[in-house]
């Protein structure tokens, strides 16, 4: 092994999917990829396995090597040429959920197969029943949307005409998607001829053994870590609140976490069979979820790539919430479940290594979607809208006040553009008092955003989760706040939750709301679970926490002992 | 997964009755059956059984977690 090498190539090729990532932003369409960035662009290598990442999306991060390896399964090598790009977003063929289309192209030099340039996005409008893609009351993954399996989008270079017109005919907003595939394209693409370049500076058989070197090297630095963490079977479970159709329904996430020697199984036997509605995770939500988890509680400087995954078995039974079964509606489980999961397993371990883990953060994107005929131009408009929550205490510090959730690593769309590009005005927009969990290091704050409806009519449809059960604590810390979705309709004075406005079954999951010019929406996202004892919080930490607004007086009363005469 | 005769679709989606794990017939993959079950491995048909015992040892099973109550 040449160490120089193998780390310059690895950096070498972090900066390509980055720069993936870059095209990918710049010259998408919607909002969701060019603000909030859902998307992750990687380097695979003939067999599948991950060789680089970049760090955006983590679901997609662990998703992309069973993703890759389930299309060639279907579309051997051989058959693959150069030019071609593939495309897939099938959740029962290693997918994640229907939104998420993945897009990968050969990488070849002097006509032999070195790799894949890959790039998972998540498309905002895949059809069925709402504008948006997330329906919430979704019984089947045929209400989800359209479902693609591997196929040539482009063959040799040139567009697969076919299969484009039978994408855009089953959406409703076909500029956008076109616009948005074609960013994918352009990232798969850049990947593909800078890698090209790299391959050529090194030669083909270095390329090559520097990546299996480099795989092995990353395999070699996660099976220490998991080696320092006492041996033992951890378990832990956690509740999902509803699953839109059966609403006051309860769900389980369990984990069993077996942690021995430099090995680790996650075992998910205990969790809820399937659901009826939308929040079933797909193997490839499982499977991503335990490799997020994992990847939080390490050493972050290990290079990710499919080294790091091999001492990681996951363990999802079929037909559970954790690994759906065909046609179950699977919608929320790439956005809702997922983070519940990496929570539970992080809960697990919180006793054998509780300076790597966290309380529960909030656990959800918002994901509010909506769309629309604008009312000047007549054209049709989308935006799947992202929220912030506030993350869990650590051992050490608060949690992040307002991130994404753990899942996601995406950026809420700036006010200027949410208004510009939608016919909302967002009216407030404020960290909410008193939303963190109590603890030595207290959660992260949510927020709210209150927005009035400028158009004639806006759908709106809904998944998200924790209108029940709050983010935990961990040793000692309190729960944090719980969150909320309500509506006041024009010319009304009462706020009300989509339950009493609409006769919704949950006040979370919800599909195809109708709401009216001069109605007023009102998000509220979760705060995050404390870490340890209020009592053992700095005092100068209360008072900048009172100054900023983050906790009242009398919450820094109620849950810290907090009077202004002490010292 | 069974693929009609066709290719073009799929007759039946088959999972690993342990891990979950997608079995892709005629792909030169393992497949095990045990009490009429289909399962990617021996590894996976001993783990259910461990797993079975286990649970029904109230000592062996230390599952914490939070209050599920509405």
């Amino acid at each position: 092994m040449d160490p120089v090498t193998m780390n310059i190539l690895e950096s070498t090729l972090v900066s390509i999917c980055r720069e993936m990532g870059i095209v990918l932003m710049k010259t998408a369409y919607s909002t969701i990829f060019s603000e909030a960035l859902d998307f992750t662009c990687g380097l695979a290598d003939m067999s599948g396995d991950l060789m680089a990442v970049a760090d955006y999306c983590p679901s997609q991060i662990g998703g992309m090597p069973l993703l890759v390896k389930c299309c060639l399964l279907e579309i051997p090598t051989s058959d693959i040429d150069e030019g071609d790009v593939i495309l897939h977003n099938d959740p029962y063929r290693g997918g994640l959920h229907t939104p998420e289309h993945t897009l990968f192209k050969p990488i070849f030099v002097d006509r032999e197969l070195m790799g894949f340039s890959v790039a998972i996005g998540h498309i905002q409008e895949v059809g069925g029943m709402v504008p948006g893609g997330f329906c919430g009351e979704a019984t089947e993954v045929f209400h989800e949307g359209i479902r693609v399996p591997p196929v040539k989008i482009k063959k040799r270079g040139e567009d697969n005409v076919e299969v484009w017109k039978l994408l855009l005919a089953n959406v409703r907003t076909p500029r956008v998607n076109y616009g948005d595939l074609r960013a994918l394209i352009a990232a798969v693409d850049l990947g593909e001829s800078r890698t090209v370049q790299v391959i050529r500076k090194y030669g083909k058989a270095v390329f090559r053994e520097t990546i299996r070197d480099l795989l092995d090297y990353s395999e070699r630095r996660m099976r220490a870590e998991l080696e320092a963490i006492p041996d033992g079977i951890y378990g832990f479970k956690d509740y999902i609140e509803s699953d839109g159709v059966d609403a006051e329904r309860t769900y389980t996430i369990e984990a069993e976490v077996h942690k021995f020697g430099d090995s680790i199984v996650i075992d998910y036997a205990g969790s809820s069979p399937q659901a009826k509605g939308p929040i079933n995770a797909t193997l490839g939500v499982a499977t991503s979820a335990a490799y997020n988890a994992v990847l939080h509680m390490t050493d972050p400087s290990i290079p990710r790539n499919s080294g790091c995954f091999r001492p990681i078995r996951v363990l999802a039974p079929p037909g559970t919430i954790v690994n759906v079964d065909y046609p179950g509606p699977e919608v929320g489980g790439n956005t809702e479940t997922h983070p519940r999961i990496v929570g539970t397993i992080m809960g697990a371990m919180a006793d054998a290594i509780p300076n790597r883990t966290m309380a529960a953060e909030g656990g959800t994107h918002s994901n509010l979607v909506f769309g629309g005929a604008d009312a000047e131009t007549g054209d049709f408009f989308i935006c799947y809208d992202i929220a912030g929550v506030g993350w869990g205490g650590r051992a050490f510090a608060d949690g992040n006040d307002a991130v994404d959730s753990i899942n996601g690593n995406c950026r809420p769309t700036p006010i200027e553009v949410f208004e510009t590009r939608f016919p909302w005005r967002v009216e407030y927009l404020a960290f909410d008092t008193d939303s963190a969990g109590a603890g030595k290091f207290r959660g992260g704050v949510g927020y709210t955003k209150q927005m009035i409806c400028l158009n004639d009519e806006i759908i709106c449809s809904q998944m998200t989760d924790r209108h029940v059960f709050a983010p935990w604590g961990l040793h000692g810390g309190k729960q944090g706040g719980l969150g909320a979705t309500l509506i006041l309709k024009a010319a009304t004075q009462e706020w009300q939750n989509m339950r009493q406005a609409f006769g919704k079954k949950s006040t979370s999951r919800y599909s195809n709301v109708r709401i009216t010019k001069g109605d007023r929406l009102r998000l509220v996202s979760p705060g995050g679970g404390g870490y340890g004892e209020p009592k053992d919080r700095q005092r100068e930490l209360i008072v900048s926490d009172i100054k900023q607004g983050y906790v009242s007086l009398a919450g820094a009363e109620r849950d810290y002992g907090y009077s202004e005469g002490t010292a | 997964m069974r693929f009609s005769e066709n290719g073009l679709y799929i007759e039946r989606y088959i999972k690993c009755g342990n891990c979950g794990v997608l079995i892709y017939e005629k792909k030169d993959q393992q497949i095990l059956t045990h009490d009429g079950i289909t399962y990617c491995s021996q590894w996976c048909i001993d783990w259910k059984i461990a797993r079975e015992k286990r649970r029904g040892h109230a000592l062996l099973r230390k599952v914490r977690g939070r209050d599920g109550e509405r």
